[in-house]
């Protein structure tokens, strides 16, 4: 990670932590601004802060991990494409797949603590096989979604990112489905409860699912290009788009 | 928590042009049937491991010394999934490429490293991996053949099972039991047995394909000398679980099943079917962030690093997904179209041989408990 990406993520998880899903526009949007984040993306000269796709996707996946209920990914995204164009559609589902990503990370982090604590049967939840197996599970979609979203903002930065926003919002999409159902699984009915920290993340990666593409939306448009440039292209599309 | 940390993999300038001198001779010495491409790494045929050892595709990141090429790991990197996506029949050297010659050249005394290295680079000598026993599967630690010493040779009898391809293989790398009366873990050491070796006896089990691809091979009195031992006596179990971090993080993991999908989409060009575009799509994306995955764990233990947990994970789920892809596809294809005839024999054959995919090298069940353990539970 650069040092400007750290210094970023730096400043911006306690913030995040801070707001997270109780935060409103009308009370901490100043504070947003003071730190520069919805200029995020403009350049330098511009009064912004000069920040790439990478440095995007800390701060998106890190308004995800702690549901921040102000839409920054949204303010930072409107100021470098115009409202209704692709170009924001496409922008708002790498968004998307970054919050998704973050969300699911802490969702797993707050399962994994919690069947650690919580005990039935004289010992901890984490210790039967079958809370563990599902557990790995989630894990690995996580680890699909977020790795998804690190793709993404890697095509973003060498150009043409088409498919691998397409790609990596409908596998974080299909991430969502696996996480939300095992947290809320092993959580028990105090995860059903409006106290517990674990709606604010799960109900925003239902919502974040559907926003700018779901998964009928993406395999269709990837189905179409894929079945369109042909079977004997595919491998060597993929490999070309990286080399 | 942030349970996979994927960098940016610098691949390799020389990549587009090993891709293509690979597709060349994949083209010129393959498999052309595609049903004979599916799996393919497990497909033995020696010419054509002899035709990569003579292109300097095989042992390429080992030392010059012993027959390698002195390349870099993700150059190995880019042939072997080169090959993979290509269903080429990299079955015969397979095992001795990725795990044995890595293996022999860390922790072999110079004689078995001259023995075998350079052989095995030339694609010449082929290897398999002596694990598994009949009452040792899963609980690896369990193993009972044994190695005793008898003056300064060392005397092995037992037996091993599920061996794949040591119906070909030159030699085998076999974990014993080397300490009369030690339990589990300890008192284990690994061996290089020469399959030629008298008492060593190879039967086929033919899989429920009808196919002859693993064996049972029986230990009677082999006699190995001194040399045989690799590595340290007695380290045997800490040897071999190492070597498992190797066997499960290649991109093997997610491509037996590629060449079904490019049938899929080969079959959707001219099927019309939205619904087919869809499967495409949904498998296209998996596919994009497998090898995002796999490739980025290769990056990684390029760099030396160890990422086990991260190379458990692809197994995973590299493993769901070349499991599900048949099964997808049967569900979704229009079996009653005479063009769809291809893509059926490629589904029909997987759907047969993928409930292996989660089986070999670790199955679902303890893939998923280590996982576990290096989230924090246990
Ligand atoms: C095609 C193929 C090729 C192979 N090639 C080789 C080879 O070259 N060399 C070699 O040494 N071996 C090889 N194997 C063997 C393979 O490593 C074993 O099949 C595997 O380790 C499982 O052992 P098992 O078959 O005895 O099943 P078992 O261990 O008996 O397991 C049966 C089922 O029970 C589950 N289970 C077992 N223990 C637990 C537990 N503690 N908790 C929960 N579930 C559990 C397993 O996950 C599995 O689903 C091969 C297998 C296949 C299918």
């Amino acid at each position: 990670m650069s040092d400007t990406r750290r210094m970023l993520a730096e400043m911006a998880d306690p913030l995040f932590a801070e707001l997270g899903a109780d935060a409103t526009m009308d009370r901490d949007g100043a504070r947003l601004e003071q730190l520069g984040l919805p200029a995020l993306l403009m350049p330098e000269a511009d009064g912004g802060f000069g920040g790439d796709w990478m440095d995007a996707l800390t701060v998106f996946r890190l308004a995800g991990y702690h549901a921040l209920a102000i839409d920054l990914p949204a303010m930072i995204v409107a100021k470098t494409a115009g409202e209704g164009t692709e170009a924001h559609f496409a922008l708002m589902a790498f968004a998307r797949t970054a919050q998704i990503a973050g969300a699911l990370d802490a969702a797993l982090a707050l399962s994994v603590g919690y069947v650690n604590e919580r005990q039935q049967f004289g010992r901890p939840l984490g210790k039967f096989q079958a809370v563990q197996q599902s557990l790995a599970g989630f894990a690995c979609e996580a680890a699909a979604a977020n790795c998804a979203a690190v793709g993404a903002a890697q095509a973003l930065e060498r150009g043409d990112a088409g498919f691998e926003i397409a790609a990596a919002k409908l596998r974080a999409n299909r991430a969502v489905e696996v996480g939300t159902t095992v947290a809320h699984q092993v959580h028990g009915a105090i995860g059903f409860t409006h106290e517990y920290g674990l709606h604010p993340l799960t109900r925003r990666l239902w919502q974040w699912r559907s926003e700018y593409g779901n998964d009928a939306y993406w395999s269709k448009r990837l189905g179409t290009m894929v079945v369109d440039a042909g079977a004997d292209s595919f491998w060597p599309g993929l490999t070309a788009r990286t080399d | 928590m942030q349970t996979f940390v994927t960098e940016a993999v610098d691949w390799p300038g020389t990549a587009p042009d090993l891709r293509e001198q690979v597709r060349a001779l994949v083209a010129a010495h393959g498999e052309r049937d595609p049903v004979r491409r599916a799996n393919c790494w497990t497909k033995a045929n020696p010419q054509f491991s002899k035709k990569l050892g003579e292109a300097g595709l095989l042992g390429m990141t080992w030392p010059k010394e012993y027959g390698g090429h002195e390349r870099s790991q993700l150059e190995r990197y880019v042939v072997i999934e080169e090959l993979l996506a290509a269903g080429a029949p990299v079955g015969a050297h397979w095992i001795a490429d990725r795990q044995s010659g890595p293996l022999l050249l860390r922790l072999g005394n110079e004689e078995l490293k001259r023995r075998w290295v350079p052989e095995i680079a030339r694609g010449e000598a082929f290897a398999c991996i002596g694990l598994s026993e009949p009452g040792s599967g899963s609980d690896l630690a369990s193993v009972r053949t044994t190695a005793r010493r008898d003056g300064s040779d060392w005397v092995i009898d037992g037996q091993k099972v599920w061996t794949s391809g040591a119906h070909v293989s030159h030699f085998m790398i076999a974990l014993v039991r080397s300490e009369a009366g030690s339990e589990r873990q300890q008192g284990l050491s690994q061996f290089v047995i020469p399959m030629d070796t008298p008492g060593v006896t190879v039967k086929p089990i033919t899989d429920l394909t009808g196919a002859h691809e693993f064996n049972e091979v029986f230990f009677d009195a082999v006699r190995l000398p001194a040399h045989a031992l690799l590595g340290e006596e007695g380290a045997g179990w800490k040897q071999a679980t190492a070597e498992l971090s190797l066997e499960r993080s290649g991109p093997e993991r997610y491509l037996s099943s590629m060449v079904l999908f490019l049938e899929l989409v080969r079959h959707a060009e001219t099927a019309q079917d939205p619904a087919l575009a869809e499967l495409v799509g949904r498998l296209a994306a998996e596919a994009w962030t497998l090898r995002l995955m796999s490739a980025s764990v290769a990056a990684k233990l390029a760099r030396g690093e160890d990422p086990a947990l991260e190379a458990t994970m692809v197994k995973d789920l590299g493993n769901s997904y070349e499991q599900a892809i048949p099964q997808l596809v049967q569900a979704a294809v229009d079996w009653e179209r005479i063009d769809a005839q291809v893509v059926q024999a490629v589904c029909f054959y997987l759907l047969q041989v993928s409930p292996s995919f989660s089986l070999r090298g670790g199955t679902r069940e303890i893939v998923k408990g280590i996982i576990a353990r290096g989230l924090g539970l246990r």
